[in-house]
């Protein structure tokens, strides 16, 4: 009697032994393994690369179209940014902080970003005293009477400096 | 979207150039001297007609000059 039951249960056991899933592992999957960890972020000056290709939890960056933060499999896409802050959290899960003077990020497909930028420094390396300088030197000629396009360069010079200060005190 | 620096005639290239001097120009004193120096620009170019060579003329002005020309010009 007691047997039987033994059998009985053997008998249904079997069947969940049967789903599961191979043990096999191709090429294939594990490159996508790997992807799918985090995204690869290339951050790019023209005379230095801050990041190359390195794997990244995620990136916020300040674009024209708005803010936003870019995680692995994000939907491909191009965005002018304006001159701010991105922000990288790194997969130890430190968070690093540049601002960028301004360029453009391309978020490509499989989870690769590249972010192209003129002039990119760590928060740390700001002066607040050069800041408040340049601000009133570039208030003075976009208030002054030069022409229409040094007026127009001062005022690009006032709104990269106001986004400089929002982080530097 | 237009930009306020476009209607003045100047380029995205001219705005991306303002916005990284000024950057470079709000570092700490010992960033900013090694940085500065990627800010200079000196060319000059000629425009030849005819097998015969042209004024020598420096970019920066010629540009400074195209901006004024394209701020003027109706737009497009």
């Amino acid at each position: 009697m007691n047997s039987l039951r033994v059998a009985r249960a053997a008998l249904r056991a079997r069947p969940a032994a049967l789903r599961i899933p191979m043990q096999r592992r191709g090429y294939a999957e594990a490159v996508n393994d790997k992807a799918s960890k985090g995204i690869k972020l290339s951050l790019s000056l023209p005379h230095q690369s801050i990041y190359k290709s390195q794997d990244v939890v995620q990136v916020n960056i300040a674009a024209e179209s708005g803010e936003m933060g870019v995680l692995a499999h994000h939907v491909p896409s191009i965005e002018q940014l304006k001159p701010g802050i991105v922000e990288v959290i790194e997969e130890s899960g430190a968070t690093k902080q540049f601002f960028l003077s301004g360029g453009f990020a391309v978020v490509q497909p499989n989870s690769v970003l590249s972010i192209n930028a003129v002039e990119g420094f760590p928060i740390e390396d700001f002066s607040a005293e050069a800041i408040r300088a340049q601000v009133a030197e570039a208030q003075k000629v976009a208030n002054g009477s030069g022409s229409e396009q040094e007026i127009a360069e001062a005022k690009i010079e006032l709104e990269v400096l106001e986004s400089i200060q929002t982080y530097v005190k | 979207m237009t930009f306020a620096w476009k209607q003045a005639g100047l380029t995205y290239n001219r705005y991306l150039a303002v916005a990284a001097r000024v950057v470079r120009r709000s570092l700490k004193e010992d960033k900013r001297l090694a940085a500065e120096r990627r800010g200079d620009v000196d060319l000059r170019f000629a425009k030849w007609t005819n097998g015969k060579q042209g004024d020598m003329q420096n970019v920066a002005d010629a540009n400074a000059a195209a901006y004024v020309e394209k701020a003027n010009a109706p737009s497009s």
